[in-house]
């Protein structure tokens, strides 16, 4: 939606500053106690959930511009959400939902980051959106004895992802999640080197329109599948094409799976059964895209049905974050024996971002580091050997050279216990 | 006046070029003003600039720099209220989250010091990990835990540890010229444990009846007392946002009790602060009750009607903690006495299970108050009385019925019930009361919250019943003035003394004109 649908929102904003906190009640001590890193990072109240609402509404009513400051402050926010689940905590207003506004308003104005400009074109060329990814789709699935989607029916698609075909230990992630599926006997397909971005980065970044095109081709190429899910080892992926697709008004007819929930059903299911031991202790870092932005879509339009009292008809049922992806990942590495798990300060809907939401890894690394050694530091403080995520972006913004914690995605963890 | 390149570049020298901003995108952010007490739901006038010090020192030399330049300052931590924002153009804003440290936790002499931008949810945090709480705002934890950053400091733990003004221990102050002042045991000995001496106090100077706010200079660190805590050093809380429940420990009880009269709450704070068994106390209305249970307002609206139902009359809301299990037994059985002599009725519904348990944690974080005054409608308003005796204050409200009511019949306000707020200070010694407005933003709803205000103003005067705390800028102050001795006189001549230049942003304070 346009910014301005979004004014009574905005306008709601009393400047209280639970945005910058994580709930109140999960607070244990000034330490990790701040939510979101753009405001902990920059400190002007404009990089906070409510300093957004303000100049945004000094957008829509003409007293800002988009200009280049705009466009820094906008594009130096995760995208993370968690001013989001603070402030409804308290209040009844989308705070989140301006923020991808906004950010179209920079594309619409040309003010968006000339780095997304190129990775938008090349996306557009059918290529997948992160970095030097042309050309590689297929390498990860090399020696892999799988079906191929596009030209054989198969009752799951399993979406890679972008990182999975140009990182190395994405696509070490992607092989190994694809083998534990088919190790527990499903039919399962892949796109192989014809796999689609899913355009969700695109969207975020405020190129609506690119997101769109990009998107009704995979629901196309999905409905001819005959497939009837979707497992997907990208968290960001698992967020586009749980949320995002259905906001967009499309539907591809399957139901849409993250990985660590399939898995954690198989072995559940005794399809797959961790029996070797892991002796070490891990920290698990919700990813932002898995946990409190997976919440499913809720499309909503009505009017307020009392002059004073903000009740709606239809009644308005908000997203808060309390139904994301938290347990089955937690739940596969309960069963995997010899491993302990402790859990950090901040977790699940108020979980800190790792840093590479938003685009900020392309358009801010210095931003998105600092972000990720904030992560790490708490993930120290636990006394863990490794941290543990379920998503590539996690993996690779919190993995920096150098770093003297190990950085696992769940599926390589589990693929050692099986 | 606008600032100037070479005014913008001292400010520049000192803080740093990141620490600085004029940009609009920047001032905006700070312009909105949606929520408490606003009349009209608009843009403030911008601030001239965004300033964010670090240190006592920088904004001294800040201070100094508006005094040479003749420009405004105004200084705020995390920025909810009306008074952080500008009263007009020349002003910069001093944003003070950068000073944001926990300096001493005393747990001998029982005093923690803290910059503004420290947050009561994480002092509170802090002391219990230690054995020890402190008294949070009503506003709320995510409000500065620094004991003079915002009004009196009525809280939910004011029945025992009373307001700001009592738990205010020494001070560091940039006064309005740039001078920095050390109060009571600071001045003299460099320690924190004493406001009033063996150094200069200041204390009427300083905070006034009803606090300058942002109007005399800057607060940079204080001392707060801290109390003991007999509850673990983490909560342990279950689900998800806004779905949290507390672990109960097994030591915390928490109950709404309402009375068929005023007589009869009157009665039951005056027995509950002869026993000394409450933790926390605060005046409730039954959707006040209804807004910290329900996560959405369509819950709230079901949850007050159906509490109206079981509400026999005015009451309050109260927190039992035991500090051994035969103290807790003892507590409770206090209560129950208490509850059949004045004739109380509990509200069943929060009496038990997890809405207990939640209830019991939202109320000693004080998380809900956002939800109380502004979820609902989006701005809240109306009046803020005086600290007196419970029976002034009980005549007092009389009156603000009548008004709200008043307004509720002519649709102007939300029919929220027209119980007033008051609560009970210093184990019944004093008593505080507000009446909450609430409205969707509208210009007849604007000018019928000023008439309200002004009755009660009128009440006030004609009913003898003292200063309202609502005395929040020059024409609250000349009406009352006459009324009091000329208060205003000695009020205009303190802050002319102490900022000459006018510098210190006074819109909600006092302006020395005339003087």
């Amino acid at each position: 939606m346009p910014l301005k649908d979004y004014e009574a929102d905005m306008e709601s904003c009393c400047r209280c500053s639970a945005c910058k906190f994580i709930p109140l009640e999960k607070i244990t001590g000034q330490e990790h106690s701040n939510a979101c890193p753009s405001i902990s990072h920059f400190d002007f109240h404009s990089y906070s959930g409510g300093g957004r609402m303000g100049f945004g509404l000094g957008l829509i009513r003409g007293r800002v511009e988009y200009t280049p400051k705009t466009a820094e402050v906008v594009y130096n926010c995760n995208l993370c959400g968690a001013c989001d689940v603070s402030c409804k905590y308290g209040m009844e207003f989308d705070v989140l939902e301006p923020l991808y506004a906004v950010r179209e308003g920079c594309v619409e104005n040309g003010q968006a980051d000339p780095a997304w400009n190129k990775l938008v074109e090349a996306m557009e060329k059918q290529a997948p959106v992160t970095v030097g990814s042309l050309g590689k789709r297929a390498e990860w699935h090399k020696g892999l004895k799988v079906k191929d989607y596009v030209t054989e029916k198969a009752a799951v698609v399993y979406h890679a992802g972008c990182l999975a075909s140009t990182d190395a230990a994405g696509g070490k992630v992607a092989k190994a999640a694809a083998s534990l599926l088919l190790k527990a006997g499903l039919d399962v397909g892949i796109a192989k080197n014809q796999e689609l971005c899913c355009g969700g980065r695109s969207y975020e970044m405020g190129y609506r329109a690119a997101a769109m095109e990009q998107a009704g081709l995979n629901v196309e190429r999905l409905k001819q599948s005959g497939a009837t899910e979707l497992v997907t080892g990208c968290a960001h992926c698992y967020q586009y094409y749980k949320v995002l697709y259905p906001k967009l008004g499309l539907d591809t007819g399957l139901k849409v799976t993250h990985i660590t929930e399939k898995l954690a059903e198989l072995v559940q299911q005794g399809k797959l059964k961790p029996t070797k031991a892991v002796d070490m202790t891990v920290t698990y870092h919700d990813p932002c895209h898995l946990g409190r932005l997976a919440e499913p879509w809720i499309g909503w339009q009505g009017v307020q049905r009392e002059r004073h009292f903000r009740v709606y008809d239809p009644p308005r049922t908000l997203r808060r974050g309390a139904h994301g992806v938290y347990e089955p990942p937690r739940d596969l590495l309960k069963s995997i024996p010899g491993l302990r798990l402790v859990e950090m300060d901040r977790i699940k809907e108020y979980a800190w971002c790792c840093g590479a939401g938003g685009g900020v890894g392309e358009t801010n690394p210095e931003f998105a580091a600092w972000t990720a050694g904030e992560r790490l530091a708490e993930a120290r403080a636990t006394g863990a050997e490794a941290l543990v995520t379920s998503c590539p972006h996690c993996v690779r913004n919190l993995a920096p050279s150098g770093s003297d914690l190990r950085v696992y995605d769940v599926v390589e963890i589990l693929d050692k216990a099986i | 006046m606008a600032l100037t390149k070479e005014h913008y570049q001292a400010f520049e020298a000192i803080v740093g070029p990141q620490r600085i901003s004029d940009d609009p995108v920047d001032l905006d952010a700070w312009a909105w003003r949606s929520g408490q007490a606003a009349m009209a739901q608009d843009f403030k006038p911008r601030f001239e600039a965004i300033v964010m010090p670090e240190t006592t020192e920088e904004i001294q030399a800040i201070v100094r720099a508006c005094n040479k330049f003749g420009v405004q300052f105004k200084a705020s931590s995390t920025g909810w209220g009306v008074y952080c924002d500008a009263g007009g153009p020349g002003c910069i804003k001093l944003d003070l989250r950068r000073m944001n440290r926990i300096i001493e936790i005393n747990e001998e002499s029982m005093y923690a010091v803290v910059e503004p931008y420290v947050i009561h949810a994480q002092l509170q945090a802090e002391l219990m990990r230690r054995g020890f709480c402190c008294n949070v705002n009503g506003a709320g934890g995510i409000t500065s835990a620094m004991p003079l950053a915002a009004h009196e400091g009525i809280g939910h733990m004011s029945g025992t540890c009373s307001i700001s003004e009592r738990n205010q221990l020494a001070l560091e102050w940039v006064t309005p010229e740039g001078e920095v002042i050390r109060t009571g045991s600071l001045a003299a000995v460099g320690e924190w444990f004493c406001a009033d001496g063996p150094g200069p106090s200041l204390r009427g100077v300083i905070r006034g009846n009803v606090m300058p706010l942002g109007g005399l200079g800057v607060y940079t660190k204080a001392a707060v007392k801290i109390y003991h805590w007999a509850g673990p050093p983490t909560m342990e809380v279950k689900g998800n946002s806004p779905n949290y429940v507390m672990q109960n420990p097994g030591n915390f009880l928490l109950r709404y009790l309402s009375w068929p009269t005023e007589e009869g709450r009157a009665a039951g704070i005056q027995k509950l602060g002869e026993s000394e068994i409450a933790f926390g106390i605060m005046g409730f209305n039954p959707n006040m009750v209804a807004a910290n249970v329900a996560t959405s307002n369509e819950e709230e609206l079901v949850l007050t009607a159906q509490y109206a139902k079981e509400i026999v009359g005015p009451g309050f809301c109260l927190v039992l903690m035991g500090n051994s299990p035969r103290d807790f037994e003892y507590k409770k059985a206090v209560l129950e006495q208490i509850i059949k002599d004045t004739g109380a009725a509990s509200l069943k519904a929060v009496e038990e299970g997890d809405v207990h348990d939640a209830f019991v944690w939202r109320f000693i974080r004080v998380t809900a108050s956002i939800r109380e005054t502004m979820r609902g409608t989006g701005v809240f308003g109306g009046e803020v009385f005086g600290t007196d005796c419970y029976r002034v204050m009980s005549n007092f409200i009389q009156h603000s019925r009548v008004d709200k009511q008043d307004l509720i019949d002519r649709g102007l306000v939300y029919p929220d019930s027209i119980d007033p707020f008051i609560t009970s200070l210093e184990q019944g010694q004093f008593t505080h009361s507000e009446v909450l407005l609430r409205w969707t933003p509208a210009p007849d709803v604007a000018e019928a919250a000023m008439e309200y205000v002004g009755k009660s103003n009128a009440n006030a005067v004609n009913g003898h019943y003292g200063l309202p705390h609502h005395l929040f800028n020059d024409f609250q102050h000349d009406f009352f003035g006459p009324h009091t001795s000329n208060y205003t006189y000695w009020l205009r001549r303190i802050k002319k003394s102490f900022d000459p230049n006018g510098v210190s942003e006074a819109s909600n304070h006092i302006t020395a004109k005339d003087v």
